[in-house]
Order: C-alpha cells, then sequence, then structure tokens
C-alpha cells in the first residue's frame, strides 16, 4: 500500500480524498500540508484507525488528470513538510542559540536613554503648550527674498 | 459533511484534528453569513449550520472549513512553542 493513497477521485465536484499513514505523517506535518492548500482547495481532515483522510475540494473546476495532480502535489507537500520539520527538531538547539546571540548582540547594540537635566535640557519640552517650534529668535524661519522679510 | 436540505448542512470535525476553540472562533467569524452550533459526539465535534447566507459569493460552508483548521493548525503550531 502507498504511503499516501488516493481514495475517492470525483471530477464533477473537483474533489479527491486521500488517506495516508498517521505513523509516517504525524499531525505537525500533515497542518502544515494541508495550510499550504487552502487558497486553492477546501480541505477537511478526519481520523479513520490508523490513517489520515484527506478531503480536498478544488476551488475551481479541474479534470481527473488535474486532480490526480493535486494529490501528488499534496503529496510532495507533505514530504517537504516533513523534511523541515525533522531538521528543525535536529537543529532546535543551533537556532536557539544564534537567535539567542543575535538578540543579545542587539541590545547591547542599543544606544542608552540619558535623563534629562538643568545642564542637559531636552530638545523639545513635551509639556510645552506649542512645544517651542513657533518661537524664532535668531530668525531663521524669515524668507530671504526681497520683500518678504516679514514672516505671517 | 452532510447536507440535510439546502439550508442546513452537519459537519464532523475530528477531536484529535481540530480543537473547539478553532471551530468557535471560525463560528464566531461566519456568524453573519449562518449560524452555528457545536456539540460533541464521541471523537467528533459536531457542527450544525444553518440559516446559510446563498447571497455570497463563495461556499460559506467550506470557507468556514477552511477557517477551523487554519485556526487549529495555528493554535497547535503556538501550543508547541
Amino acid at each position: 500500500m502507498p504511503n499516501v493513497q488516493i481514495e475517492t477521485l470525483d471530477p464533477a465536484t473537483a474533489t479527491l480524498t486521500l488517506a495516508l499513514d498517521i505513523g509516517l505523517y504525524p499531525r505537525d506535518v500533515l497542518y502544515a500540508a494541508a495550510y499550504v492548500f487552502l487558497d486553492r482547495a477546501y480541505v477537511l481532515l478526519d481520523r479513520r484507525d490508523s490513517r489520515f483522510a484527506v478531503r480536498l475540494r478544488a476551488k475551481r473546476p479541474l479534470d481527473a488528470a488535474a486532480l490526480r495532480d493535486l494529490a501528488g502535489e499534496f503529496e510532495n507537500e507533505l514530504l517537504a513538510q516533513a523534511l523541515r520539520h525533522r531538521v528543525v527538531d535536529a537543529n532546535q538547539r543551533i537556532i536557539e542559540d544564534v537567535v539567542a546571540v543575535a538578540i543579545a548582540g542587539a541590545t547591547a547594540g542599543a544606544a542608552p536613554v540619558v535623563a534629562s537635566t538643568p545642564a542637559n535640557p531636552p530638545l523639545i519640552e513635551a509639556t510645552g503648550p506649542e512645544d517651542g517650534f513657533l518661537v524664532d529668535p535668531h530668525g531663521i524661519a524669515r524668507p530671504l527674498e526681497p520683500g518678504k522679510e516679514t514672516t505671517e | 459533511m452532510t447536507a440535510n436540505d439546502t439550508d442546513a448542512v452537519t459537519i464532523r470535525f475530528h477531536r484529535t484534528l481540530y480543537s473547539e476553540e478553532a471551530i468557535e472562533e471560525a463560528a464566531a467569524a461566519f456568524a453573519g453569513l449562518a449560524s452555528f452550533s457545536i456539540r460533541a459526539d464521541g471523537e467528533h465535534h459536531v457542527v450544525d449550520v444553518s440559516a446559510i447566507a446563498r447571497d455570497v459569493d463563495g461556499d460559506v460552508v467550506a470557507e468556514f472549513c477552511n477557517f477551523a483548521l487554519a485556526n487549529s493548525a495555528r493554535g497547535h503550531r503556538s501550543g508547541n512553542a
């Protein structure tokens, strides 16, 4: 018996049912593969004894050949997700260490927050009614063009 | 999934694959398009869908199933994290 078996295939409703061995494809892998197909098929999962049943109904009409292709793509996705799952499991410690080092490095490089003092006042007075932006003691906002010396 | 008549459908979600919270969340999201009644029956959550809106594009019940699956997958993943 193959790992993934087409149980039913109905081009009239663009529907097929797959049966797969629980021992070969754990639930995480099944979820991940099914998730990938949500944009192009309606997916309903079920469990019968030691096998998962996957019912796929394409969102657009498909003939029998296209439905078999869909089943093959689902099986490929199961394999890809199973491998991904295995790689993540095998490298979990390395992934955690790399992330920890990256976070520690980013934290160490951050500029310290300096509290404002009378000698070191804040650039913007947050409690001021105008935040000081209308005060122009040095005439910076005054236009340089002749005839426009006054600000509005 | 079984259809009783044109406006009522019964869906069976296996408990090991669909969490009750995921189904309830999907039902809440689709509450404007149909009425949902969730009950337990052995190894399954059974959802009776009625008063299904017919004046919308797409298959409301099938989209609800996809939504419940996506919620279950996300919940399972975050539960493992």
